[in-house]
């Protein structure tokens, strides 16, 4: 078993976290997509987040339906190619709203702590 | 919420692996493909483009393994296919798997029977009365310990005086003869109370119970409610056989209702077949005082407690109760307390004899099973360290501990539980077997113990314990391995393993013991048939009969007993007749009572003690017993000659210093019996027993109501005297019924069918238990040779012989063997001496079990021993 198991695992709970909500709200935006669709659009917003490792995408998205947060279905793509379509559900629009707001807030506090300078803590 | 979905999401994905699988490999080749494009469109060259679209998606293999994990519940799909990888390594050692399953399920299956036998006991006492494990005894006590019963006054006070109890019940068992005056059949019933069908909460068949005011007054109520099976033998089934008249015991009695189809009565595991209310009793027993006399305890009382009521409080009340009674009648109920207790704690009873023998059995056989469990261990360690490539390959591919263990346990699990399932099997067709016993002596037993839920569950919990037990040492063993040596295999000395030799001196031990005391026992038994019972049962009839049914006095009795054996001696086959109390040889044995002899002073504190039998004139020329001494009781009705005992040699040597024993004066019962003679010894419990001293009364002087009549034919014609002699109790007095015909022949190999059914099993175990001790042993030896191969080998090499190399094997292992067998026979040799025979110790069990076992054990060694011994040393060498 590896060492470092343990971090490895937490690593990707955040990084699964983070694409979770990275494709809940493209398919927000962008409405039905295929695999790699999702992949290129948070490709492009975040970098290098998916520029090495596409792959890792598939096992959120099979979480994400299980939750029932999006569904899928074989259509066509746009060369007429049979792909597999996600889309978001109610309840999958649901979540997005409560885990932006969760976000925000986080990310609001956590700002807010950086900026924060040595007499404020004092 | 959410993870709930998740689960049942995951639980669903379980069974279409191979198309989500198919998904998310074409899902992958969309992503490629039209990552590839995009890549042409940028310029690239076709292979290039996709190369670096697989780039780019990353690693497929890790990503799967993710997806899988992320898609169905990991553990359970570990699980099925552990299952199934055990299911084809379980089918690939075809013959040690079915050692294995057959051995346990014998071990489960015998164990699984006896606790259906228990739980019937503990939980369902009483057949066909539901919540029956509630109900308590109510018993009095008497000061010296004993439990007398209670009387019907007594019970009449106690019903409103111990409120902690909702319905107290009584009941008397009374035998009862049954039909028209000159074909009456002799059965068993109860006397019950007038609550005793309504507090056991029980319906009726067809027709009504017992109503309570119909056990009010005496003998107003003749009517009576009969058994399902009396229903459906005698009285044809018919809806109209209530309010039928059934003759019992000289009175006609309606038939109101018939019980339900389980129910037999309140005193397992006796069978009854009517109930009457208790106040008939005057009118079936002959105008019996039992109603108004407080000292005459024929009842035994049943109790239920009250809703939220304890049996403390109960205890508590009852000795209050009993306290007040003892004061108000001193001369019934003096020193007489009381004590509440678990219907199974039976103090007395048939009941009482056979929970204390099956917990014995119980426990035999679960040491039996352990040591199938110290068996199974040791086949499967030798079985692993066959093993150790495989599972260090599996570690080093990866595989956690876990997996290791969980491989082994699933295995061994399985194997368990197959064993399990064919014991539950054994079990189903053990009970049924049992369950048509046969009536043992001159009562009806029942034995209705069946497999349900709970005996089903028993089984399983065997089958998992012993799995767990006998998977630990290889799942341990295996996980701990170490990769690394696992796959260098036998390039270094393997550690010794002491644990599997203990373990194997163990088992040897055991198999000592259980062999001694089954040869033992085997030996007495055996021995038992062939010694000579002092007496000659060839052609000797027995019967009994009865006169209970009409109260007599003890004139009429030896006026009766007088004029029988008149009848009887004038029959043409009969040689000679006589009537006896007790029958030797007999299950329910022969009482043993206190005596004090004139002019002898007890050494030590105590009292003298021997067996009693009350017989008439005759009965030791009808029985071949000879008198040694002086000569045999006076005549039925001879009234001048005084009181008179005839003792045995053992009596003469033990309590009268071995010599003048005519003209000595015994006492007991308040009574002086003067001493007329002195017969052989005989057998009077069983075979082979050491003398016992004894005492015969004659029925002149103390005459009984129940009498048990010999014959002694002339010629063979033993059988055929049956009718003759019914013809004659029923011209003597056509309402008594003879019961219990048999030769003496019969009456013994009867009496012998409970000690043959141990001795039976012993037979069947013995062989069993050496068997797999053997198989233990060779487990073991193999085991530790072929992890040694690479020694041997050079060994052989520099010039060892093979007989030598085999030889210090056996000595190595037989050290470790010796050491079990030797404290195994040390036990079994203080048990022997303890509690088995009183008699010398023998010496061909003690040296012969010793011997083959010992042959047994050198014969496991060798085989392996031999078979390393004769490996070509450069074939061993190069051996990895």
């Amino acid at each position: 078993m590896a060492p470092n198991g343990g971090a490895m695992k937490q690593k990707t709970d955040v990084l699964q976290g983070t694409l979770a909500l990275m494709v809940l709200k493209t398919l927000d935006v962008l409405g039905p997509l295929h695999g790699y669709g999702i992949a290129r659009r948070i490709e492009q917003i975040s970098g290098d987040l998916l520029a090495v490792n596409q792959g890792t995408l598939y096992p959120v998205l099979l979480k994400l339906e299980q939750e029932g947060a999006i569904a899928s279905e074989w259509g066509a793509s746009e060369n007429t190619r049979r792909a597999r379509f996600y889309r978001l559900t109610r309840e999958g629009r649901k979540q997005l709203q409560v885990e932006t707001k969760d976000w925000e807030q986080t990310a609001a506090i956590i700002a807010r702590f950086f900026e924060a300078k040595a007499e404020d803590l004092s | 919420m959410r993870s709930l979905r998740r689960f049942f999401s995951r639980l669903a994905n379980l069974a279409p692996r191979r198309s989500q699988d198919e998904r998310l490999r074409e899902e992958i080749e969309a992503h490629i493909a039209l990552q590839t494009e995009e890549n042409l469109r940028a310029g690239l060259s076709p292979v290039e483009a996709r190369r670096q679209a697989l780039l780019k998606f990353g690693g497929v293999e890790a990503m799967k393994q993710d997806y899988r994990a992320a898609r169905g519940l990991l553990f359970i799909e570990n699980l099925l296919g552990d299952l199934r990888n055990a299911g084809r390594s379980i089918c690939r050692m075809p013959g040690l798997a079915a050692v294995i399953i057959v051995s346990l399920a014998i071990g489960i299956g015998v164990n699984t029977t006896i606790f259906s036998w228990i739980q019937m006991i503990l939980l369902q006492p009483l057949p066909g009365v539901s919540g029956a494990s509630n109900f308590l005894l109510v018993e009095p006590s008497s000061e010296t310990g004993g439990y007398p019963g209670a009387s019907w006054l007594e019970y009449r006070a106690l019903q409103t005086q111990v409120p902690a109890l909702r319905d107290i019940v009584a009941v008397q068992m009374v035998p009862f003869n049954v039909g028209e005056t000159g074909q009456t059949e002799r059965t068993f019933g109860q006397l019950v109370s007038g609550n005793y069908f309504s507090a056991l909460g029980l319906k009726p068949t067809i027709g009504r119970f017992i109503r309570p005011e119909e056990a009010e007054r005496p003998g107003t109520e003749p009517v009576v409610v009969v058994s399902y099976e009396y229903w459906q033998t005698r009285l044809g089934a018919a809806p109209e056989a209530v309010g039928r008249k059934v003759r019992v015991n000289e009175r006609d009695l309606i038939v109101i209702g018939v019980a339900p189809r389980e129910f037999h009565g309140t005193m397992f595991p006796l069978k009854f077949e009517l109930w009457a209310p208790a106040t008939m009793a005057p009118a079936l027993l002959g105008g019996t005082r039992d109603l108004d006399d407080r000292s005459i305890r024929a009842f035994s009382l049943i109790g239920m407690l009250k809703p939220g009521a304890t049996r403390e409080e109960a205890q508590a009340e009852f000795s209050t109760a009993m306290a007040q009674l003892a004061r108000e009648y001193p001369d019934a109920s003096a020193g007489i307390g009381g004590e509440i207790l678990p219907f199974w704690t039976a103090p007395r009873g048939p009941q009482r004899l056979l929970i204390s023998g099956l917990a014995i059995l119980q426990g035999v056989m679960l040491l039996l099973l352990l040591a199938v469990c110290g068996n199974t261990a040791n086949l499967m360690l030798a079985r692993g360290s066959t093993r150790q490539r495989e599972m260090a390959v599996r570690v080093a591919l990866g595989a956690t501990r876990w997996r290791i263990v969980s491989l082994v346990l699933s295995e061994n699990m399985l194997l368990a539980l197959l064993g399990a399932g064919l014991g539950a099997a054994i079990a189903v067709w053990g009970t049924t077997a049992l369950r048509v016993a046969p009536i043992i002596g001159a009562f009806p037993i029942q034995f209705q113990s069946s497999v349900d839920g709970l005996t089903l569950a028993f089984a399983l919990l065997l089958g998992a314990a012993c799995g767990l037990i006998f998977s630990a040492a290889p799942a341990i063993y295996l996980a701990r391995l170490d990769p690394q040596d696992g796959l260098r295999s036998s390039s270094n000395t393997p550690p010794r393993s002491r644990a599997r030799k203990v373990l194997m001196g163990l088992e040897v031990g055991l198999a000592m013991v259980v062999l001694i005391e089954a040869a033992l026992f085997l030996q007495s038994f055996r021995s038992a048939r062939q010694t000579d019972p002092r007496f000659r049962p060839e052609g000797v009839l027995l019967a009994a009969y009865d006169l209970s049914g009409r109260n007599p006095d003890e004139a009429s009795e030896r006026e009766f007993a007088a004029r029988l054996l008149e009848r009887l001696r004038s029959m043409p086959d009969v040689e000679a007749a006589a009537i006896a109390t007790n029958v030797p040889l007999d299950l329910h044995g022969i009482p043993v009572r206190p005596f004090t002899v004139h002019g002898r002073v007890r050494s030590e504190p105590g009292q003298d003690r021997a067996i009693f039998n009350t017989v008439t004139p005759g009965y030791f020329r009808v029985m071949a017993i000879p008198l040694l001494e002086g000569t045999d009781f006076a005549e039925m009705r001879d009234t001048a000659a005084p009181a008179q005992a005839i003792v045995n040699e053992e009596f003469v040597r033990r309590y009268l210093n071995g010599a003048d024993a005519i003209g000595r004066q015994i006492q007991t019962r308040a009574k002086s019996f003067e001493i007329i003679g002195v017969a052989r010894n005989s057998v009077y419990d069983a075979f082979g027993e050491p003398a016992q001293p004894a005492v015969y009364f004659s029925y002149r002087d103390i005459p009984a109501m129940q009498g048990e009549i010999h014959l002694r034919t002339r010629g063979a014609a033993e059988t055929g005297l049956t009718s003759e002699a019914r013809a004659v109790l029923r011209d003597l007095d056509p309402m008594l019924a003879l019961y219990d015909v048999r030769t003496f022949s019969q009456h013994i190999e009867r009496n012998l069918y409970l000690r043959r059914i141990p001795a039976r099993m012993f037979a069947v175990l013995g062989p069993l238990l050496l068997g797999l001790a053997a198989i233990g042993i060779y487990a073991v030896v193999s085991y530790a040779v072929a992890r040694r191969t690479k020694e041997i080998g050079v060994r052989l090499a520099f010039g060892a012989t093979s007989g030598r190399v085999a030889l210090q094997i056996i000595r190595e292992n037989l050290a470790a063997i010796t050491w079990g067998g030797t404290i195994g026979w040390i036990l079994a040799l203080a048990v022997s001496i303890r509690a088995i025979s009183k008699g010398p110790v023998s010496l061909p069990v003690f040296i012969g079990v010793p011997a083959i076992l010992l042959c047994v054990a050198t014969l496991a060694c060798w085989i392996p021993a031999r078979r390393a011994s004769r490996i070509d040393p450069m074939a061993a060498l190069r051996h990895e």
